[in-house]
């Protein structure tokens, strides 16, 4: 029985239970906007991450480096997106 | 009867009706020679089944030409309607249709099937591989965008075509401003098209990726596979941002949202954002590919192997991330302060850098070379100058505070038409000429070739400088028509007589097809051109199993090697191939798809829910099919070799 | 076809490993298309119109329940496919088994949630923000629904054939698929629930 939970993984699911409680603390306290972002964006990636390694096996074959890449490539996109949408929606009105 | 009403045209006219009429009397002579000739079951088992990335692109190809046809009427007919002041040709609603439909057809439906013909076709062979990674999905991929095609090119005949610009900005598109169901092709057109061509996005990174012959490294790979896997990397991030925009813009005209309309918190720039977010990568996704034909041509031709070969890697990788960094410089004039456009402006600008870097690197292969002046590599030698025009004005353009001049002006029309029809026509019609024997065993006419290429490259000079003179003096876009007191008639009577010219070269070419199919030598080499690349190193014509023995490489010009320097390229011996199997639910899912997306665009919801459910089911069927695909043994394999040599 | 016995069971043939990597370059696109979304959500979150805003019609039971299934879920499809490499199909098709209940137990949520906003006035039609609210979550939920579908087919082919380099490259691809939407929920449940309510 044991066998079927491994520590790697147990680990994992404990850390990103964890990690949605800190993420709460921006409901149930009191916080400036800029902390709860900072807060919320470090929890969301950490957790996004942990994901990434721990369940997805992203670096297990020798295709890791593609596997990467893709991320890696698709994440600056996606915030350059999301970034320069906003910087031309809302916030580039000066 | 009010069923039927809305699949009427809204604005009818002769040309409609006769085009109908032809499309009828075609969609009939085709059914009936098909029966007469007993061709059915060939058309079936041979090409609608195929997964055999050669035909895939074979039909590419095809569909890409039609289209051609299609999007070179509509420009015909825009410009004979510009010729002189005043004129009746056509009225303001039929030349926003036209315009419309242009855009879209010649960029969706005309340049990327022609990018796509020849990836399938050459990537493969390039990097000696039997097939790409996913062949089933790579037919998924071409019947999807057929399809997709399809749908949009039936929108003038029922129903009326979209009238909101290529781009279709809101709150124009909306149902407010676009009543009838023109804009609702669009959407679900594009939409299907769209997914294919995301599809074949995947499948094309994971063959270049991963398919690849013993020996060649990812350095080691030829331009034009390298190109492909670049653009096939700004096609899997870029897509998807299409895929959402459609789906928004679907929801709006549909189902009452409020995204892109002016009330209820609404924000109609939105629309133009993204849509530039995948427009611009877009761009770039048609011109890399002819970047990778032009390096193969122009190596080939001046016999000589690319000057520059990492720095031509390195320019595609950073114009690749640039190319998501620029979208803004679209709508300058949006209202937005100088600080978001002076960020764009400047990452416009650096786009030059890396493209200048690939033009010198050409210019540097052509110096001190053995030129030798064939059809593909006069395209590629008239490729540079007129290249450069577009270029230069592109880099005009992306100042933002000189854009306020020359925004939705018909200066902003030449310089997009003077890089695309250089940059990406050009090298189509270069890498079709090229790359002509190994699809059909025979080598286009010289003589045509060299002749349609200087006029098209002449037409062209013609039809579209007189657009930057006359865009300055002030002549927007999109304008139906315009006043003799303007002075734009000159202009645009020059304009036509390049429009025309354009005509007379591509029916030149197609004349160039029909004549070399009548009395063309059968009997060429394999390697007619004397080229570098794997592709060239197997038989003509190719067969299923591509290479008999997969080849062994150890340079980025494999075949050269073997030439020149005596390499071994295919060691070893006879062992029996894997192929995959034929199969029909590719062409079957995307008829459903055709089904479903008519439904969609005239809201028939019944056929619509059967439709959607009819896709799950095939999918379904997928997952749960045993398919190992089949052997080709060694006797076969032998035996084939054996007629090929004959030959 | 070549078995390669130095592998995992799901990378053993060069098909198998090819269609990994394809779908880890779906991913990649799956990024973008809810980055898009992320980022129509963003521009439109305070361009509510006549109808209400976020921090008026979210509720942090429900979503949390929510969060917590789903993150739950992922977790036990990790353990499915560990006990796929360890050969045990007994206990891989549990875990998958009580991946897809939680998963369903997701939707149930997200479709009652969804009841509840058109409810109280807050339905696709309502403004800007609560038509790009309920697309954002309604893709991830079609994502979902797409899921359950998915994943009983392949415990229906586990179950049929065993464990085979195909079924259990089937297997692995799905968990991809899974985790990714929990890596999806996580950042809907950050930046739009948790800033919402903030």
């Amino acid at each position: 029985m044991k066998e079927l939970f491994p520590m790697k993984q147990v680990m994992g699911f404990v850390f990103s239970l964890l990690l949605t409680t800190v993420a709460l603390a921006v409901y149930f306290l009191d916080l400036s906007l800029t902390m709860g972002m900072t807060l919320l964006l470090v929890t969301a990636f950490i957790q996004a991450a942990v994901q990434l390694v721990v369940f997805m096996h992203a670096g297990e074959t020798k295709d890791r480096g593609a596997i990467y890449t893709n991320v890696y490539y698709g994440l600056i996109i996606a915030l350059v997106t999301v970034f320069g949408t906003l910087l031309c929606m809302i916030w580039g009105y000066i | 009867m009010d069923f039927f009403n809305r699949f009427a045209i809204p604005h009818p006219s002769p040309a409609i009706y006769a085009s109908m009429v032809a499309i009828g009397i075609t969609v009939i002579a085709v059914i009936a020679g098909l029966t007469y000739f007993k061709k059915w079951g060939y058309l079936w088992r041979e090409w609608l089944t195929t997964v055999d990335h050669k035909r895939i692109g074979i039909m590419y190809l095809i569909s890409a030409l039609l289209m051609l046809f299609r999007g070179g009427v509509d420009a015909i007919m825009m410009r004979a309607q510009l010729a002189v002041p005043e004129n009746k040709l056509l009225d303001a609603q039929h030349y926003n249709e036209i315009f419309t439909t242009h855009g879209i057809v010649m960029i969706i439906f005309m340049a990327m099937p022609f990018i796509m013909a020849l990836m399938n076709f050459v990537v493969p062979l390039q990097i000696g591989a039997r097939d790409v990674a996913f062949p089933r999905l790579n037919a998924l991929s071409f019947w999807l965008f057929f399809m997709g095609a399809m749908l949009f090119n039936i929108s003038f005949i029922i129903g009326g075509s979209p009238d909101a610009g290529w781009t279709s900005y809101f709150p124009l598109a909306g149902t407010e401003f676009s009543e009838s169901v023109g804009s609702n092709y669009y959407m679900i057109a594009i939409q299907i098209a769209g997914i294919g061509t995301l599809m074949t996005g995947i499948n094309f990174i994971t063959t270049i990726l991963k398919m690849r012959a013993p020996g060649m490294t990812l350095m080691k790979m030829p331009m034009f596979t390298w190109s492909s896997l670049v653009t096939n990397a700004i096609i899997v991030f870029a897509f998807p941002v299409l895929t959402v925009l459609l789906l928004m813009g679907t929801m709006d005209r549909l189902f009452g949202t409020h995204f892109f309309t002016t009330t209820n918190g609404g924000m109609d720039m939105l629309w133009a954002n993204f849509f530039w977010v995948w427009g611009h990568p877009e761009v770039y996704i048609l011109i890399l590919p002819a970047f990778g034909i032009y390096s193969e041509v122009i190596s080939t031709f001046a016999r000589r192997n690319l000057y520059g070969y990492k720095s031509m890697v390195g320019s595609m990788v950073i114009i690749s991330l640039l190319s998501f960094l620029v979208w803004t410089h679209h709508f300058f004039t949006m209202g937005q302060g100088a600080l978001t456009n002076s960020i764009f402006s400047i990452t416009t600008m650096a786009i030059a850098v890396p493209t200048g870097v690939k033009l010198f690197n050409w210019l540097f292969t052509l110096w001190k070379g053995k030129i030798e002046v064939t059809t593909p590599m006069l395209y590629a030698l008239l490729f540079i100058p007129t290249f450069t025009i577009g270029g230069v004005t592109g880099v005009m353009l992306g100042m933002s505070a000189a854009d306020y001049q020359y925004h939705n002006t018909m200066f902003l029309v030449a310089h997009f038409h003077m890089v695309i029809i250089p940059g990406v026509v050009f090298a189509m019609l270069a890498g079709l000429t090229y790359y002509w024997p190994k699809m059909f065993g025979f080598m286009l006419n010289e003589k045509i070739g060299k002749w349609s290429a200087w006029i098209i490259a002449i037409s062209t000079l013609l039809a579209f400088i007189p657009m930057f003179f006359s865009g300055l003096d002030g002549q927007a876009r999109r304008m139906y028509t315009y006043s003799e007191s303007t002075g734009f008639g000159p202009w645009n009577m020059v304009s036509f007589i390049g429009a025309a010219g354009l005509a007379v070269g591509f029916a030149l070419i197609v004349y160039n097809i029909y004549y070399s199919t009548r009395y063309a030598s059968r009997d060429i080499a394999a390697d007619p051109w004397d080229a570098r690349s794997l592709e060239w190193a197997t038989h003509t014509p190719v067969p299923a199993y591509n290479f008999a023995i997969l080849p062994q490489v150890n340079s980025s010009e494999a075949l050269w090697d073997a030439k020149k320097h005596g390499h071994e390229l295919f060691p070893g011996k006879y062992e029996k191939i894997h192929m995959p199997n034929n199969s029909g639910v590719p062409f079957i899912m995307s008829c459903i798809f055709f089904v479903w997306g008519f439904s969609f665009v005239f809201s028939i919801w019944i056929p619509l829910i059967l439709t959607t459910i009819g896709i799950f089911v095939c999918m379904g069927l997928r997952s749960f099919e045993k398919d190992h695909g089949h052997y080709i043994t060694v006797d076969e394999i032998k035996e084939t070799e054996n007629n090929l040599r004959g030959a | 076809m070549k078995i390669d016995n130095s592998l995992p069971l799901e990378y053993s043939t060069e098909e198998n490993s090819n269609k990994i990597l394809g779908f880890w370059i779906f991913l990649g696109a799956e990024i973008m298309l809810f980055a898009t979304l992320f980022s129509a959500y963003f521009t439109l979150v305070d361009r509510t119109g006549t109808g209400p805003t976020g921090a008026e019609i979210f509720e942090i039971a429900p979503v949390l329940i929510e969060t917590i299934l789903l993150l739950t879920s992922s977790f036990t499809i990790g353990l499915g496919i560990h006990a796929m490499r360890l050969g045990n199909k007994k206990a891989m098709l549990t875990f998958f088994t009580i991946t897809l209940l939680l998963g369903l137990g997701f939707l149930s949520f997200e479709i009652f949630e969804f009841v509840h906003y058109v409810h109280i006035g807050a339905g696709l039609q309502t403004s800007a923000f609560t038509a790009i609210l309920l697309t954002t979550l309604g893709t991830h939920g079609a994502h979902v629904t797409f899921g359950l579908f998915w994943g009983l087919f392949i415990i229906l082919q586990v179950k049929k054939r065993g464990l085979t380099p195909e079924t259990a490259n089937k297997s692995f691809i799905f968990s991809l698929y899974w985790h990714f939407l929990d890596v999806v929920w996580i950042f809907i449940f950050s930046f739009v629930y948790l800033k919402g309510m903030m």
